[in-house]
């Protein structure tokens, strides 16, 4: 499973990314991941709202698994309690990466 | 009126509020009415606080009498807790002392800072002009990299130390007057925050925030950075957020034009890489068209660019304005107030960043 976080808009206007790849964590921790992403429960297709706040952080979850992809966007307003903790989460792991996209 | 219907909780994030006030219990739902409408913040959304009553059915005479929060700032600690604990823990009002937390003091001194800038420099009372209270939260969420207006108050990211620096985002005044300038566009022109009309409401915050900047060290237009959010990106990526001056420089992979032949022409849907229809982008034009009349003007630049700049924010754009009703303003306001060495410079401006006017 990889779990891919970009986000962008922000008082900077950059788009940065962070990826955590399952096979990189110990089982349990994989685990803990999967966990994470059951409960964040992702639809696909859903689309954060036309209008932000100024300065709103906007955010695209994608999750890769089994061959299969989910993406679902949100903003800083919106983004649901389940999903900031998976992305809380991914921004702790040492093993994740991250990168400034141009 | 009650203790209980003391507004102790007008700052609550909308969002929230808004939720009670759907699905709470009935006295949920009218307690959540009552904020809404009682928040000076919410002023200008009329049209929600009506649809809300409606859905609620809470009778016009109820909302009569509120109480709104006194003196001209509060700081509070999100303590990492997110949007759901918005503002957080009151830490500093007006006359406390100074807190062990350089974050608090850092935004208590930078909404300060902003407020006095704008009685100053245009003998505005606050974002709302009627004296608002300024609300900050700090420590918001864990290793936040943002700093946001919300529709009502200022919410500080601490940084992760890969963005942002830790604890950068206080110490820069430009970014505390950005922050607080989007409360005066909403209160004002509301331009909304898309694409071209939203890249005018981020040059607005630019344009105060520097000036805010300026102010505070006494810079004339040549003295300046022209910088916005120096120092606070991790230096591996560069040296600030944005150049007034030298659109497109400020760090590596700034995509900020400096003309609009570079337009970038984005859609507004939601993806984070398309930032709202690039408007943290395309202000790089008529930012450096504000740079380039405020230096051909010369002196502070709050003298004289700035209140043309003031005056087209606050009299002329309206919602759906963009840069060619922005030049045209203010070549209106120029022509109004000045004589035609200034009307040029600020023509001259607009036409070196590709704007006719």
């Amino acid at each position: 499973m990889k779990v891919t976080v970009v986000r962008g808009g922000g008082i900077a206007g950059m788009t940065t990314r962070t990826q955590l790849d399952s096979s990189a964590l110990r089982a349990g921790d994989a685990q803990t991941l999967s966990s994470f992403v059951q409960g964040a429960a992702l639809g696909e297709g859903a689309k954060a709202p036309p209008t932000s706040t100024p300065d709103d952080l906007l955010y695209e979850i994608s999750v890769e698994d089994a061959g299969r992809e989910i993406t679902q966007r949100f903003n800083e307003g919106n983004l649901p309690e389940d999903i900031r903790q998976l992305v809380q989460w991914i921004d702790s792991r040492p093993e994740r990466s991250f990168g400034v996209e141009g | 009126m009650p203790a209980s219907r003391a507004c102790c909780c007008f700052i609550a994030p909308p969002d929230l509020l808004a939720r009670l006030a759907t699905e709470g219990s009935p006295e949920q739902r009218e307690a959540a009415v009552r904020t809404l409408s009682a928040s000076a913040a919410l002023r200008t959304q009329r049209t929600i606080v009506g649809n809300l009553m409606r859905q609620t059915d809470v009778p016009v005479p109820k909302l009569a009498g509120l109480e709104v929060a006194n003196g001209r700032q509060i700081v509070y600690d999100n303590q990492h807790r997110g949007r759901a604990f918005l503002p957080g823990t009151k830490v500093r009002a007006d006359r406390d002392r100074a807190s062990p937390d350089a974050a608090v003091n850092e935004a208590f001194d930078g909404a300060a800072h902003t407020y006095d800038f704008y009685q100053k420099a245009f003998k505005r009372n606050s974002v709302d002009a009627h004296g608002m209270t300024l609300v900050s939260s700090v420590h918001y969420s864990t290793g936040f990299d943002n700093a946001f207006w919300n529709g009502a108050q200022m919410v500080y990211g601490d940084g992760s130390g890969q963005l942002f620096q830790v604890g950068a985002l206080t110490k820069a005044l430009d970014v505390i007057g950005h922050e607080l300038t989007h409360g005066v566009t909403q209160f004002t022109a509301g331009l909304d925050y898309s694409s071209q009309t939203g890249a005018l409401n981020e040059h607005m915050s630019d344009v105060f925030g520097s000036l805010v900047k300026q102010y505070h060290l006494g810079q004339t237009a040549a003295q300046a950075d022209w910088l916005i959010g120096a120092g606070t990106l991790v230096p591996a990526l560069g040296k600030a957020l944005r150049s007034m001056s030298a659109p497109g420089t400020a760090y590596k992979g700034d995509r900020q034009p400096a003309h609009m032949k570079d337009y970038v022409d984005l859609p507004d849907d939601g993806d984070p890489r398309h930032d709202n229809g690039g408007v943290h982008i395309n202000s790089g034009i008529p930012n450096r068209a504000f740079y380039l009349a405020a230096t051909k003007l010369g002196g502070h630049a709050w003298e004289k660019a700035g209140p043309i700049w003031y005056a087209m924010l606050t009299e002329r754009l309206q919602p759906d304005s963009e840069f060619a009703d922005a030049a045209k303003a203010s070549v209106d306001v120029a022509t109004k107030t000045y004589g035609a060495a200034e009307v040029a410079a600020v023509r001259d401006a607009w036409h070196e960043v590709g704007v006719d006017v």
